[in-house]
């Protein structure tokens, strides 16, 4: 009785001897992890700050929808921003439809059977192949067996190889996480497999599946290795701000290859230059993933579950 | 009320895609219409990595001389432009070698036509030495003897230079190219003579990534072309024979055959090239187009005035 009334003037809870070992592990561990939290976020925040300080001087409207001039040492990036541009939509419109397709027959159609379990072997496996090796592979398929020559057609479809195990395995991913429930439910009440699909499955899936593909494709367009023996060139001249400068069947410049380019070939290249094409080169990749994210948050916004 | 948001949502997505799809093709259909007005003609080129800042400054150029051709210019090496000229993907090849009989042979195989050679400048290939590195003149054997195959060359002391007096070790760090290029072609014909490299030298990709290394490596040596001298850097002078004279790659010595590294750098066509092709390798022949030889650090050819 004393105890127990001792306890309460004490406060509820008098930590014992174990609770506060507990307590002081989990300051620990929490100290720990964020640690590794901010240890990964300082390099980015190094990585960005250094380019954008060093790039400031070079950071101009002018810079971006200007042509390269004397010899690339001064001028924009203009044709290569477009040129990435192309290669970013053109790409897109081969991977999009033939990798959400075939993404969605592996969920949803596919039986459980050997076939099945060596194509998704061999996604995975694509997936894992280094760009080089797909940049080789673009040169043998498009640029000569196909004939479309060194062209950003050929470019673009070589990126579209590249992403499509990606582009597959997030559909799947997307797809398989719309409960089972909701198929069974739509199922009973007499709708066929399809309309099952583009009623319930797609509507509820197709955020997930739009950001997978944006993310990648723009991660493929920042690669400098599927373009360079494919179709992107050292200098081609567009005029300033024009929006369609590129025939399919042309080459085209592009900023990952035009950063390797005068930061590796052309003598002289002021640095700031470089520092900013490889800032709009991140740029890019960024304004096209928050899109992504924007499309995501708004789409989650109307799920239902 | 839900299956009706869902379909919403859903609708909305398949609006954004045929946009997107529309808006790309007529995109498309703009850059077709563009390109079929019959004035805009496109010139792919390839090739030399030593010439393809050449390369692009008259791509820049001949764009304000005649505003409907536009050219394509990309790198990648002599070996790569000679490639893809025989697989028809381009124009032009930009060479800083001769076509071997082995690759005339092939593309008169695979396109039935003779490729043709146009003498567009001069180049020196320079030697490299960073400017700490007292040496100022290298016989030819002596360049044969640190990067031929077997050579006795491995340390600057066998040259009778000091490096302990700006500290640097003796060794001597050969500075190469990877052997698509054109300049490493020429190299190992004319100083080697056709032999092999000695192993463990430092390839490198570009001809600018040589003189920069160059410039940072005080016991280094490198050869590149003379258009990539920066102030960072210096030109040993090259002699042919010891006892004889060396002579810098400059404007003078090229002309005059007194260097002893200087070389033609060409441009390849299947067949005779049509008009558009023609007329644009005959402004690089012209006075403006030599001009920007000059400017580019290379040597005008002769039969333009200097």
């Amino acid at each position: 009785m004393n105890t127990v009334a001792n306890n309460l003037s004490a406060g509820l809870f008098t930590a014992t001897e174990l609770t506060r070992k507990k307590l002081l592990t989990q300051k620990i561990v929490g100290i720990i992890f964020g640690l590794m939290v901010l240890l990964i976020l300082i390099p980015l925040i190094l990585l960005v700050g250094n380019l954008v300080i060093k790039a400031w001087p070079s950071l101009t409207w002018d810079f971006l929808t200007d042509v390269p001039k004397s010899g690339m040492r001064a001028g924009g990036i203009w044709p290569a921003f477009i040129g990435t541009f192309y290669l970013v939509v053109f790409s897109l419109l081969a991977s999009a439809p033939i990798g959400i397709l075939a993404g969605i027959y592996l969920n949803e159609y596919a039986g459980n059977n050997w076939f099945t379990r060596v194509v998704n072997l061999a996604v995975v496996n694509l997936a894992g192949v280094p760009s080089i090796v797909h940049s080789l592979f673009g040169v043998g398929a498009f640029v000569i067996f196909a004939g479309l020559g060194k062209s950003v057609l050929a470019a673009s479809l070589t990126i579209a190889i590249m992403t499509l195990p990606v582009i597959i395995v997030a559909t799947k991913e997307a797809l398989s996480a719309v409960p089972m429930s909701f198929r069974v439910a739509c199922w009973n009440v007499g709708a066929s497999k399809w309309q099952t699909i583009r009623t319930i499955v797609l509507p509820n899936s197709i955020s997930g599946i739009l950001t997978g593909v944006i993310l990648e494709v723009c991660r493929a367009a920042g690669e400098t290795a599927p373009i360079m023996f494919t179709g992107a060139v050292f200098f081609k001249h567009v005029q300033r701000g024009d929006l369609f400068p590129y025939h399919p069947g042309e080459q085209c410049m592009a900023l990952s290859y035009h950063l390797h380019t005068i930061s590796t070939q052309v003598p002289g290249v002021p640095e700031p230059m470089l520092y900013a094409t490889a800032v709009v080169l991140l740029g890019f990749v960024l304004v096209f993933n928050s899109f992504a994210v924007v499309l995501r948050v708004y789409m989650r916004n109307r799920k239902k579950w | 009320m839900s299956l009706i948001r869902a379909w919403s949502s859903y609708k909305l997505a398949e609006v954004c895609i045929i946009a997107a799809t529309c808006l790309t093709l007529t995109g498309c259909g703009g850059s077709e219409k563009k390109t079929a007005t019959p004035e805009k003609v496109v010139i792919a080129t390839s090739g030399s990595d030593t010439m393809v800042n050449l390369a692009q400054m008259w791509a820049e150029e001949y764009q304000k001389v005649n505003p409907a051709v536009t050219v394509e210019v990309a790198g990648g090496g002599s070996g790569v432009g000679i490639r893809d000229l025989i697989q028809g993907v381009i124009t032009i090849a930009n060479t800083s070698r001769e076509m071997e009989s082995a690759e005339r042979e092939q593309a008169k195989q695979k396109t039935g036509k003779e490729p043709v050679e146009f003498v567009v400048a001069y180049d020196a290939l320079a030697i490299y030495a960073n400017m700490k590195n007292p040496i100022d003149t290298i016989t030819m054997d002596d360049l044969a003897g640190i990067y031929g195959e077997n050579g006795p060359i491995e340390k600057w002391s066998q040259l009778g230079i000091d490096m302990k007096a700006i500290e640097a070790n003796d060794e001597i760090v050969r500075i190469s190219r990877q052997n698509s290029s054109g300049t490493y072609a020429y190299f190992r014909e004319h100083v080697l003579n056709k032999k092999d490299f000695k192993m463990g030298s430092k390839d490198m990709s570009g001809s600018k990534d040589v003189v920069e290394l160059v410039t940072k490596t005080a016991g280094a040596i490198g050869y590149s072309g003379m258009g990539y001298h920066t102030d960072h850097v210096k030109f040993v002078k090259v002699a042919a024979k010891k006892g004889e004279p060396g002579y810098e790659p400059s404007l003078d010595n090229v002309l005059s055959k007194k260097y002893p590294l200087a070389r033609s750098l060409l441009m390849f066509t299947l067949g005779q090239p049509d008009t558009t092709t023609k007329a644009y390798i005959d402004w690089i022949l012209s006075p403006a187009g030599q001009e920007i030889v000059k400017k580019s650090g290379y040597v005008p050819v002769a039969n333009v005035k200097k």
